[in-house]
């Protein structure tokens, strides 16, 4: 089984700071694997060694996405090999542009049986590239994934939704987005992050690859009108005395009531 | 001169702290803290992912590391406001790698694997502590066996370990230096009692006396050569002056970083106290403090990379950063005022920690000994 897992090179948003319009600065963030994907990297790893398969990485965006400590903090996450397609006319590039070139990507690695990424991203946190790059490549794409397993050569996987839990069997190539807690992904040591430096990367031609436009333009059929500061939840202010745990709890339950949460 | 982390360095102290998220947050530590109890599976997931078996040999299941990577992984760990965290085990390990017996490694790398303690220090007794001449544990041989008396005080983790790395004494042998030998000696031994003493700092280590009564064990339980224990266990005390003081170096960045962001918070006369100069010229000097204990650990870890004699340096960085560090969480909880002498309030811990390491692994006063000598010996 050859598995691709799509992740981000994303600037981490703890350091982020949110400028009085809403806009975010992301201007003394470090970058790093986006913490969504990890769990892809574990999910696809376990698949892998369940089926004897492989591992791919793939991401794309702009060079800085190529450098070595980029490089080596994917490949110590458990991947085999890493394509990448590094080129600074992606560094803004939306989502569907993205999903584009990964689609792209996808058809030259060749022959693979599915691709996983996690739900979102760090840095833009829309949630859009992996049923995007699903309908780039016309597959089956399925989001809120929480469980992977494989059997006799088949792939079912399980999703948690409000009102019921589903188990799918797959059959053909699909592109899954996996919860944030899907499973635990394995913290790389110093072994794996040895190792990452001596796996093989192939750097794709982001100019020479048939990037095949998604929707009718080719582009977000969309403009972003505005963009402001999410408001504030409006603070209840409640204080609860603590003194006595039964009164304590009934007057949390009774809170809780009253603003509808119960 | 290149002060930035290497791509290994940097993604190994990313998943450090991936781990410290997970496994070591601070409820867990406080409660550690709180009812004395080791932080065991921390050090269980800590050897899971690697961590603990950095700088062995791979022949053991280790991966070689660098000294200076092993200093910020241990500055890290106690950044996280965990004292004595990480190293502990690298250094027991050490002891027994190179002079053990393979029965004795094998012992030994087995309980480093399930997150346990393999063996507390044997080291100071009530009339013998840096002055190793007044050592009065004897060890004497007979038939294929060794026989053991005496009493050893303040070994940290006894009651936690499976064995004592016991140095004792032949009486037969005049020259102390070559009378003191290295035992493993099981804590279960016939003729063993400890007692535990109740101590203001390092809460999560117990500290014990011990009692040797006529044990008697196979010869067996010896640790490399007779009469070499005391060289043997000089060899790694450099790299645990090193790590305590990076250990020191953690603890007073936790204690400054929370002292730094109190002083934002707290409101008095209408503004945050940070913004009154007194309390920026103590976070000033908490700073300088704090950059000098770095330099100095670096320093000192590149040196031992390098291959280059440590001679007083050790010491020196070890006497500066035990110093400087409590001085550091000293003015840390003056800046958080009462609420920080307060059990819960992570300063006061840390404060109490810190303070523990003045006298841990060689006194302030022990390292003016060694470093002082050394001095004057480079300048005659």
């Amino acid at each position: 089984m050859k598995i691709v897992v799509a992740y981000k090179w994303a600037r981490n948003p703890q350091d982020a700071e949110v400028r009085e319009d809403g806009t975010v600065d992301f201007g003394r963030s470090r970058a790093a694997v986006s913490e969504y994907d990890p769990v892809a990297f574990e999910v696809a790893r376990r698949l892998a060694d369940a089926t004897g398969g492989e591992v791919i990485g793939l991401s794309v965006g702009d060079t800085s996405i190529g450098t070595s400590l980029a490089r080596k903090a994917a490949l110590s996450r458990g991947l085999d090999r890493l394509v990448l397609v590094a080129d600074d006319a992606l560094a803004d590039a939306d989502s569907t542009r993205l999903a584009a070139v990964l689609a792209a990507a996808v058809r030259t690695i060749e022959d693979v049986d599915l691709v996983i990424a996690g739900e979102s991203s760090t840095d833009l946190a829309e949630g859009q590239v992996p049923l995007t790059l699903a309908a780039g490549l016309g597959w089956t794409g399925l989001a809120g994934i929480c469980d992977v397993g494989v059997a006799d050569e088949v792939v079912t996987v399980r999703r948690d939704l409000p009102d019921r839990r589903q188990t799918l069997l797959l059959d053909g190539p699909a592109v899954l987005s996996v919860t944030a807690d899907a499973v635990v992904p394995r913290i790389p040591g110093m072994k794996e992050i040895l190792a990452a430096a001596k796996k093989p990367v192939q750097v794709l031609d982001h100019a020479s690859l048939d990037v095949t436009p998604v929707g009718a333009a080719g582009e977000a059929s969309f403009e972003v009108l505005s963009t402001s500061r999410p408001a504030d939840g409006t603070r209840r202010r409640v204080l609860i005395d603590g003194a006595d745990p039964d009164t304590a709890a009934a007057g949390l339950v009774a809170a809780l009531r009253t603003i509808g949460a119960m | 001169m290149d002060f930035a982390l290497t791509d290994e360095q940097q993604l190994l102290l990313e998943s450090l702290d991936e781990l410290l998220e997970r496994e070591c947050q601070e409820s867990y530590i406080a409660q550690l803290d709180l009812a004395h109890k080791p932080p065991t599976s921390f050090r269980q997931a800590m050897h899971e992912a690697g961590f603990n078996s950095l700088g062995f040999p791979e022949e053991y299941g280790g991966t070689p590391c660098d000294a200076l990577t092993l200093m910020m992984l241990a500055e890290r760990v106690a950044r996280q406001g965990l004292n004595n965290g990480f190293g502990l085990e690298l250094l027991q390990a050490m002891d027994i790698l190179e002079f053990g017996s393979p029965e004795q490694k094998q012992q030994i790398l087995g309980l480093l694997a399930a997150g346990e303690v393999p063996f507390a220090l044997g080291f100071t007794e009530p009339g013998a502590g840096s002055d190793n001449s007044a050592m009065a544990t004897s060890a004497v041989h007979h038939d294929g066996t060794v026989t053991f008396n005496g009493t050893k005080t303040l070994i940290t983790n006894a009651l936690q370990s499976t064995y004592l790395l016991l140095m004792a004494k032949d009486p037969g042998v005049e020259d102390p230096r070559k009378a003191i030998s290295m035992y493993l000696v099981p804590m279960d031994a016939p003729g063993i009692t400890t007692n535990q003493l109740d101590k203001i700092v390092w809460q999560i280590s117990d500290s014990c006396e011990i009692f040797l009564d006529d044990v008697t064990l196979p010869e067996s339980c010896l640790v490399g050569v007779k009469g070499q224990g005391f060289k043997q266990l000089m060899r790694n005390f450099e790299v645990e002056r090193l790590m305590i003081a990076a250990t020191c170096l953690g603890l007073a960045q936790c204690a400054f970083d929370d002292a730094a962001s109190y002083a934002a918070q707290r409101v008095q006369f209408g503004r945050p106290i940070g913004t009154f100069q007194l309390i920026q010229l103590k976070l000033t000097d908490m700073a300088i403090k704090l950059e000098n204990m770095r330099n100095f650990v670096y320093k000192t870890a590149w040196m031992v990379d390098q291959g280059l004699p440590l001679k007083s340096q050790g010491a020196l960085c070890k006497r500066y950063c035990a110093m400087a560090g409590f001085e550091v969480a000293d003015e840390a909880m003056q800046i958080f005022g009462g609420i920080g002498v307060t059990v819960g309030a992570r300063v006061s811990r840390l404060w109490r920690d810190l303070r523990g390491h003045r006298f841990g692994g060689g006194t302030d006063e022990i390292m003016v000994h060694i470093a002082g000598r050394q001095i004057v010996k480079d300048h005659s």
